[in-house]
């Protein structure tokens, strides 16, 4: 884990994309980090379940592919969000990138900070760059989504075939 | 293993904003449900002011009614990036593509719109660059000759690149172009020693280097009247 996060975060530096390392060894084709403990979507959002609060934010690959982000687009608290259909959107190198929720629910919460500091989303994706709250309304959404090592071999996948 | 990719190319002459929007989401919805190929609209506009997503209306220097006694049209998109101008002598691309099926992120897929750009005014012996942080487009010194502004949803690409041809550039100076206030706008025409062909032939010079820097091996041209 500690090796992974080394690995993004020099990657990072280095303004490399996973894209472009066809053969590599020993680590992970993903350069990105990819935490344990939470469920992931195939368009590259995460979800932490505690309780009855879902948080969700987009994952280390995605704020590697999208760029610096320069404005975050988030919903109210206390709109809804439905299962793979967009909720906000994020912009980075001119383009703006939709944002699709993960599971369905009622939004309790949303990240005031990215107003101010959009940056977030990049430099902490999983934690301070959490985009909102919701309110699960169907568990078996949740169910559905992968796990990290699931995740980690689909977005190696999604990189391999190109 | 390399599957050959199809591109359909839609010569549009000249298109109002609107129309070209319309027909946009109409393609993105179709991609989106893979009824259709990667798509590229090769068009121009009418004189129109955008402005992105954000919104950045201070970045407009004369009220709206004075736009229309111009003779030109503003609207409000969803694309990424600040406000811009379009006209005759612009050329603009709309790839409508599916990033997920070509595997390119949003940064990588704008360097690619940049690359396009740049390559174009090579063939005119213009040293163009992209890749400026904070800056995208495409400049030439300290001038931009070349802007970007992109839509993805779900993954599907709308909106796209323009490249100043020989666009009438007093148009600029009613705006903050790109919200960059220090910076010249330019065009090929301004940048370049040699002589321009027809301006079609320069259009679609920027589909090949588009569809060069892609990798798109099968292309399909279908031309405007009969589209729309």
């Amino acid at each position: 884990m500690a090796l992974r996060m080394w690995a993004s975060s020099t990657a990072n530096a280095l303004r490399l994309s996973s894209v472009s390392r066809p053969h590599f060894s020993p680590l992970s084709r993903c350069f990105s980090s990819v935490l344990d403990g939470l469920k992931y979507a195939n368009s590259h959002e995460w979800v932490k379940h505690e309780g009855s609060v879902a948080t969700i934010g987009i994952t280390d690959h995605a704020q590697d592919h999208l760029g610096e982000v320069v404005f975050v687009d988030l919903p109210d608290v206390g709109g809804s969000v439905t299962k793979a259909t967009g909720f906000g959107a994020v912009e980075s190198v001119k383009a703006t990138s939709d944002i699709n929720s993960p599971v369905s629910g009622e939004i309790v919460e949303v990240n005031s900070k990215l107003s101010e500091t959009p940056g977030l989303i990049n430099t902490s994706p999983y934690e301070d760059g959490w985009m909102i709250k919701v309110k699960p309304s169907n568990a078996s959404e949740l169910e559905a989504l992968m796990g990290a090592k699931e995740y980690t071999k689909f977005c190696e996948e999604e990189d391999a075939s190109h | 293993m390399r599957i050959p990719r199809k591109l359909e190319v839609w010569r549009l002459g000249r298109v109002s904003y609107l129309e070209a929007l319309k027909l946009q989401e109409k393609l993105a919805s179709d991609r989106k449900m893979s009824k259709i190929p990667d798509t590229l609209l090769s068009l121009q506009h009418p004189s129109t002011y955008t402005l992105g997503k954000r919104r950045t209306d201070h970045n407009l220097l004369v009220p709206e009614s004075e736009l229309k006694n111009m003779g030109a049209e503003l609207y409000y998109t969803q694309r990424g990036g600040d406000i811009t101008f379009h006209g005759p002598h612009q050329a603009i691309l709309y790839p409508i593509l599916s990033l997920r099926d070509i595997g390119l992120g949003a940064r990588k897929y704008v360097e690619n719109l940049e690359s396009t750009m740049i390559e174009l005014a090579a063939l005119y012996g213009v040293k163009a660059d992209g890749l400026r942080k904070l800056e995208t487009g495409v400049w030439v010194g300290e001038r931009k000759i070349g802007a970007i502004g992109v839509r993805i949803s779900s993954g599907i690409t709308s909106h796209g690149l323009a490249f100043n041809i020989d666009p009438d550039l007093r148009y600029y100076k009613h705006i903050v172009p790109c919200g960059i206030s220090d910076k010249e706008v330019t065009s090929l025409r301004r940048e370049t020693d040699m002589v321009l062909p027809d301006e079609q032939v320069i259009q679609d010079q920027l589909v090949s280097c588009f569809a060069r820097l892609f990798g798109y091996s099968d292309i399909i041209w279908r031309n405007g009247s009969s589209i729309l």
